[in-house]
């Protein structure tokens, strides 16, 4: 079992107008106070390094654009930082959106030195980022995938070939291709894929044998992603099994139930991300300019948003607390009520990673750090027995590349 | 309103590389429709006027409509060699007067400046392609489809607004839309809805041009006449007044009028 933790980072206000929910290209960077925002910046980064203290092992960090939900407009300069103040946690990028970069053998680079800062700690996950992403560093929406793709090829071919040598693709062109820093992890650092409801994304990561990380906090729409997973892998020839998956929820425990759920809570308050249940979501002009998402992902997205028979609202613009406590994409309580909570999610989905998503919304750092101590003493010790009984290693159990379990050297 | 329905024909040709949607309609000497970046939805009532006095041809251009879209059509340059492609295919004779709307302004521009014998006389209305003196290119891609309607007409009220745009779509035509929409990002995404290098070529224009702009044009500031005007050797300028991006549909009748005075004098 990977267990990993990750919070969004969002702008924290006070009086942050509900109207403006996420802020995604909605809020003018007249609001950014720089003094508020080193405060924050700060917090998030003594945070991540209390999480590795208490035994995580991994601390994600993404990023997202002219987004107040996420202070980290540019993750790399996150994992830069983490990659020496911190020791032992992989440093999980869950990641780069690769299409809107015009110039991946700068992003090559910066990522092999993190990786060797880090001393091979880095995990650069590949994202393809929303419209907003496309919208704000005006990179072509239509080309996203294939400059995804390409952009993906390119950073292999750079990692793993000696240079100097040339590139010339549809969407990116080089006449020397000979960055000085490489990469601490041979072949190249490991590959992740985090994702919502893309059938191409989960296939294309299968293919790959990459693990896949699925950040919708909903147990039915992931067994149907994950279901895509297994099926392509069978394709390839392989069996895809729980080193290849991952599970991303919201979490928080304290001392008593009653505690537990006034300030989980605030998980569903302040400035949040447009992608989670409940939150205000962007025009969808927005979210998905025309060829950014293809008509299967149009499809699963609503069905995302649409009721259940019981009435009640999934993921969608109107999730509750409540109605996110019920369907499991959320997890509060004491130590020993969320152990069962994490068993149930365990068993039905079968993930070798697991992302604790913490201390985020409108919650304040104390608060964090109550959960990460109680995390680290009383919860994963116990739920690292229950994985190992359940059968579920991660990709530093076993390798997804070859289902070969990892030898303590090559870990 | 004339009635259209019994006066032209749509089908489906492979031509040009392409299975394109064609629409024609009337008789005479052709005249070349190259439609904007919101594609056309129907044989219009403009295209009708017109056809009582030329052989009428609306191809959907590649992506929009029911056209193909091959990978190869990465800009309006592209698009421009296309047309070209297509008219020597359809065996339409040479040259032969061309009327472009907006982007499809744009693309009868960049032909003019390759090609002198291909235009007997052209008509840019509400023309693409330049980035104005003042003011900005309204951007169709932070905004939905319906606000790109609503924006390209002066009058809400106008019959053809109404007709097709100012109400509730069908299924199908909300897909339509959507199906244009990626076809006009791809042709105009960046630099937006414009060229760097135009300017610079519109001097060699030898066709003679009739500007025709909405005074209340909402999408192409009416600051990029000035520059066709000021680069394109002789041409003329109709402003119709009262109305939007879409003189065609907004004032059928007027811009008709306008169209055939320039093309028979």
């Amino acid at each position: 079992m990977f267990i990993g933790h990750f919070t969004e980072e969002p702008w924290q206000k006070e009086d942050w107008p509900v109207e403006w929910g996420s802020g995604v290209m909605a809020v003018s960077n007249a609001e950014y106070d720089p003094v508020r925002a080193s405060n924050l910046y700060h917090r998030y980064i003594d945070e991540k390094v209390y999480a590795e203290e208490m035994g995580f092992d991994g601390i994600m960090v993404n990023e997202h654009h002219s987004a107040p939900f996420c202070m980290n407009g540019v993750a790399n300069v996150k994992a830069s930082i983490l990659a020496r103040v911190t020791k032992k946690a992989k440093i999980l990028l869950l990641g780069n959106i690769l299409p809107i970069h015009d110039d991946p053998l700068w992003l090559a680079e910066s990522l092999a030195m993190i990786d060797v800062i880090s001393r091979g700690r880095l995990i650069p996950g590949v994202v393809r980022g929303g419209g907003s992403e496309s919208l704000t560093h005006n990179i072509p929406p239509h080309y996203n995938r294939e400059r995804f793709e390409e952009a993906h090829d390119f950073l292999i071919k750079t990692w793993t070939t000696p240079g100097p040598f040339r590139w010339e693709g549809k969407h990116f062109h080089y006449r020397y291709v000979n960055p000085w820093a490489v990469p601490y992890q041979k072949p190249h650092p490991p590959i992740w894929v985090p994702g919502t409801s893309s059938r191409e994304t989960v296939e294309w990561c299968a293919r790959h044998r990459y693990p896949y990380i699925m950040l919708a906090s909903q147990i039915d729409l992931t067994q149907q992603m994950y279901e895509i997973y297994y099926d392509t892998a069978r394709e390839e020839g392989y069996e895809a099994g729980p080193q290849h998956l991952g599970f991303m929820f919201f979490f928080h425990v304290e001392e008593t139930e009653e505690r537990a759920i006034e300030v989980g809570r605030t998980l569903t308050q302040g400035v949040r991300s447009p992608y989670d249940p409940g939150a205000q979501r962007p025009k969808p002009w927005i979210a998905g300019p025309p060829g950014i998402a293809t008509k299967s992902a149009r499809a699963l997205r609503r069905k995302m948003t649409a009721a259940d028979s019981s009435g009640r609202t999934r993921a969608g613009a109107r999730a509750t607390f409540e109605d996110q406590v019920a369907t499991h994409g959320m997890v509060v309580g004491t130590p020993d009520s969320v152990i069962p909570k994490v068993r149930y999610i365990l068993e039905q989905l079968r993930p070798g990673t697991i992302i604790f998503r913490t201390g985020d919304g409108a919650m304040d750092h104390e608060s964090q750090m109550r959960t990460l101590k109680l995390m680290g003493e009383e919860v994963m010790p116990k739920l690292r027995e229950i994985a190992d009984e359940l059968g579920l290693p991660g990709p530093y159990d076993v390798d997804p590349r070859t289902n070969e379990p990892v030898t303590a050297m090559a870990s | 309103m004339t009635d259209t329905s019994a006066t032209f024909t749509e089908e489906t040709l492979d031509i040009a590389g392409i299975s394109l949607q064609l629409r024609r309609g009337g008789s005479g000497d052709p005249l070349l429709v190259l439609h904007g970046e919101l594609g056309v939805p129907d044989w219009l009532e403009a295209h009708e006027l017109l056809a009582q006095h030329y052989s009428v041809c609306v191809p959907s251009l590649p992506g929009f409509g029911t056209s193909s879209f091959p990978d190869w059509l990465m800009s309006v340059r592209d698009l421009s060699a296309w047309v070209n492609w297509f008219v020597r295919e359809c065996g339409l004779p040479t040259p032969l007067n061309v009327v472009g709307f907006s982007m499809g302004g744009w693309i009868a521009a960049e032909l003019a400046t390759t090609n002198h014998a291909l235009f007997s006389k052209m008509v840019l209305v509400g023309a693409a392609g330049l980035k104005p003196r003042e003011g900005e290119i309204w951007d169709y891609f932070l905004n939905s489809a319906k606000d790109a309607f609503q924006r390209s007409f002066h009058d809400h009220e106008s019959a053809q607004y109404l007709k097709y745009y100012g109400k509730d779509w069908t299924p199908d035509e909300a897909e339509q839309v959507e199906t244009n929409r990626e076809a006009a990002i791809r042709y105009l995404w960046r630099p937006y809805m414009h060229s760097v290098t135009l300017p610079d070529l519109l001097p060699a224009i030898a066709t003679p041009t009739l500007l025709v702009w909405g005074r209340q044009d909402g999408i192409v500031p009416i600051s990029s006449c000035e520059i066709y005007e000021d680069s394109v050797a002789n041409a003329q300028v109709a402003v119709i007044e009262d109305c939007g991006h879409m003189p065609e549909m907004e004032k059928p009748e007027e811009f008709a009028k306008t169209v055939l005075k320039f093309l028979k004098g």
